[in-house]
């Protein structure tokens, strides 16, 4: 049945990619909710919240502030909190409240901006998108509104969008990425506002992740910034195992299983099918690949492909249990909301 | 840099509760969630939340009809082996919210979630949320539906954060909602429920004992139901023990529609007034309850701890069992300085709070959600103990008692083990 989950948790929504790509840059961000969903992103999809303080508030709305649209009462208490507060900037993230009673979020920040003295970001996310939404629309919106000046290129700067513990489900991954890619600015995860003002000044920028795309055009067609699509922390992933001659389904974020594709594919694989729960961009995709959306979807996919290894997020092997070939598991934080672990039954 | 905002005890008591300052309401300001609050801004993020909650009947499951984000972080909670195969979701997308074509889905959904289990469950609970709260739904009427389809108790079950300061907050309604499916049933002046806990009151609460000195038989709890046919026996109750005021309403309900009174007690710290607390219940049932013993027992223990510490600098958390101002005003009282309460002001504790500022003037209060708890430095006021969850959190070098566990502690036996852990934590 269209919409109904029998055995996997909703996946991690709009507003927690959101916040995934702001949280480390120094700015007030106010979940525009009644307490619920700050609960879901703090207490869950942000892992970063248990060791690192940012300011991250619930715009605490009642039913009288949606009903009444007290949109005033909001701002000043936003106001209220940047006068007190350190901060850099402020983002309003978008919930299924105000996406219920049509918020005007154009109209929010400027009211705000009347009275604080930096910039105020909005993003519309609704709870009812997937995370890569959310990271997509804050990427495009940091470089819309702070990467306004074309500064001198500086050789060995690299510019990484998708990077954040969504897309990589590691907290480790920022710190990884450096080391193979030295001078990568990993934005979204160990980078800074100010990386995120100098961004014309990369040679060239890497896509990791789907949600970064829309930025990196944006950068290209501003600056001229070269992009490329992979994911330099992929070959990680994938155990020393013979593959050859394999026929092999991957279940990831589009960027990450293309490149496990390319990879296999040099060890000797048949063929590899990639499928996404999440953005699935036609031109990256090939021949084949799917986009997934329901249970349903996964297990007609397994159960009719002829496959013989699998490799996704563990907890997706309860949707066919009578699946008998190879599985090898990969985290998929959005998914299982997992960092490290198998989640096989 | 700004520092964590805070009033002293007597300052608040000087202003009083019609005055209190807008950092420590919680309606008008921005909602700081420290990794040590979350509950209490997010009715289903920790402890026993309404999705938790709406799962205490036994052999029930709970389909959630919402957008992804408000089932997102129950992976944490069916994770738990009693949890196990019992969440379900329905998920609703944009084009629900325009149309409301949902609600049509949902006996077909409740019926295939029921044929997907091995065993069929003895409720199915609908958890609906803000959404649904805006658009006005009428739950009862679909989970009518879809009971004709199903032929079993479905009921519904409000997760709606908006709400939370209203007159019917989420968990005030969800115990409503879960004793609403007691049906009368002949009276057993032998059976006694208690009220207000989705955990099991601890073992040793000598309540137990006490009632069963003048003739219970049954206590019955919803936690230690073994069974829905157990469960609905908590209608043949003579009179309910209301434990929380969460449970205040349900309790209503029960004189109502089932004609079971309700008598309410409230948790303490204060040896004295658990006292007071018993004489005043045995007034009301009649009796007597020789509580020499246990007054004893707890009295030692108290004295054992506090008495060779006067002074100690403890910090109070409301990330506890128990009213962190009631709880300061009774450390306080047995020789301990209680230096910070982490809390919430309520009309209800505010006159724990003026008892505080009378023994204790310079006690800082400080709101956990207040925004410039961002900046909580621990440095400006050291303890050397403290008492919750969020206490903890604030002072990480301090030793620290949560104090929170699911099973409840209660009246002398409660604070006799509160002093041993306190003890324990010291060593």
């Amino acid at each position: 049945m269209r919409g109904l989950r029998k055995y996997l948790t909703p996946f991690a929504p709009d507003q927690s990619g959101a916040v995934s790509v702001l949280y480390e840059l120094g700015g007030i961000l106010v979940i525009c909710d009644a307490g619920g969903c700050t609960g879901n992103i703090c207490g869950f999809d942000e892992p970063r919240w248990h060791t690192c303080r940012s300011a991250v508030f619930s715009a605490g709305l009642r039913d009288m502030d949606a009903i009444l649209g007290r949109d005033d009462k909001l701002v000043a208490e936003l106001v209220d909190a940047g006068k007190k507060l350190d901060a850099k900037f402020a983002c309003i993230v978008g919930t299924p409240v105000p996406s219920v009673i049509g918020t005007d979020y154009r109209a929010l920040r400027r009211m705000a901006e009347k009275q604080l003295d930096y910039p105020i970001l909005t993003v519309d996310t609704t709870g009812m998108e997937l995370y890569d939404i959310g990271a997509e629309k804050a990427y495009l919106e940091l470089m819309r509104r702070f990467a306004k000046e074309k500064l001198p290129v500086e050789t060995g700067r690299i510019g990484v969008l998708g990077v954040n513990p969504l897309d990589m489900s590691d907290l480790g991954a920022a710190d990884k990425i450096k080391e193979r890619i030295p001078g990568a600015v990993c934005y979204g995860m160990g980078s800074t506002l100010e990386d995120v003002i100098s961004s014309s000044a990369s040679e060239k920028n890497i896509v990791v992740a789907p949600d970064g795309m829309k930025a990196a055009k944006y950068l290209n067609e501003k600056f001229g910034t070269p992009y490329e699509v992979y994911d330099p922390l992929a070959a990680s992933l994938l155990p020393e195992l013979d593959y050859t001659g394999k026929r092999i389904l991957i279940i990831d974020q589009q960027v990450r299983a293309n490149t496990m594709r390319e990879l296999l594919l040099k060890r000797g694989a048949k063929s590899v099918t990639c499928a996404t729960w999440f953005l699935h961009l036609t031109n990256l995709a090939q021949p084949g690949d799917v986009r997934l959306k329901e249970e349903d979807d996964f297990e007609e996919l397994v159960m009719q492909g002829d496959f013989e290894l699998l490799i996704g997020d563990g907890t997706l092997w309860r949707i066919v249990p009578d699946y008998r070939g190879e599985t090898i598991s990969v985290p998929q934080f959005p998914v299982s909301g997992d960092l490290g672990g198998d989640g096989r039954e | 840099m700004t520092d964590a905002k805070f009033y002293t005890a007597a300052e608040l008591a000087n202003r009083g509760m019609a005055d209190l300052p807008d950092e420590l309401v919680s309606s008008r300001h921005l909602i700081y969630s420290s990794p040590a609050t979350l509950a209490f801004n997010s009715p289903g993020a920790e402890g026993f939340g309404v999705k938790r909650a709406g799962l205490a009947i036994p052999g029930s499951v709970m389909l959630l009809v919402a957008p992804g984000c408000c089932g997102r972080n129950t992976s944490l909670v069916s994770a738990m082996p009693a949890y196990k195969d019992r969440f379900f979701y329905l998920n609703m997308d944009e084009t629900d919210v325009v149309t409301g074509r949902h609600l049509k889905k949902i006996p077909q959904a409740v019926e295939e979630v029921v044929n997907c289990l091995e065993k069929k469950p003895s409720v199915v609970m609908i958890c609906i949320t803000c959404v649904d709260a805006l658009l006005g739904t009428d739950m009862e009427r679909v989970c009518r539906k879809a009971e004709e389809r199903v032929n079993l108790p479905v009921k519904p079950c409000y997760m709606y954060a908006l709400t939370r300061e209203g007159r019917k907050p989420p968990m005030v309604h969800v115990r409503q909602s879960l004793y609403s499916l007691l049906e009368p049933m002949k009276k057993k002046g032998t059976s006694v429920n208690l009220l207000g806990f989705f955990a099991p009151v601890a073992e040793d609460f000598e309540l137990f004992r006490y009632l069963r000195g003048i003739g219970v038989k049954a206590i019955r709890e919803i936690s230690t139901c073994g069974d829905f046919e157990e469960f609905q026996k908590m209608a043949e109750a003579n009179f309910n023990l209301v434990l929380h005021p969460e449970a205040r309403m349900a309790a209503s309900d029960f004189e109502e529609r089932l004609k079971i009174p309700s008598i309410e007690l409230t948790r303490l710290y204060q040896i004295d007034k658990i006292r007071n607390q018993y004489q005043a219940l045995g007034r009301v049932l009649g009796a007597e309850f020789d509580d020499a013993e246990d007054y004893t027992s707890a009295k030692q223990a108290v004295e054992a701890f506090a008495g060779s510490r006067p002074g100690l600098r403890v910090a109070i958390g409301e990330c506890m069992n128990g009213d962190p101002f009631e709880l300061a005003l009774a450390l306080t009282q047995y020789g301990l300085t209680v230096t910070e309460v982490f809390g919430t002001i309520s009309g209800e504790n505010f006159g724990y709070l003026e008892r505080l500022a009378a023994l204790s003037p310079e006690t800082r209060i400080y709101s956990n959600m207040e925004p410039t708890m961002l900046y909580y430095d621990a440095a400006h006021c050291p303890a050397e103990l403290t008492i919750g969850k969020d206490a903890g959190y604030y002072h990480p070098e301090c030793p620290n008692l949560q104090w929170n566990s699911d099973v409840q502690p209660y009246g002398y036996a409660g604070l006799r083990r509160l002093m041993e852990a306190l003890t324990e934590v010291l060593k």
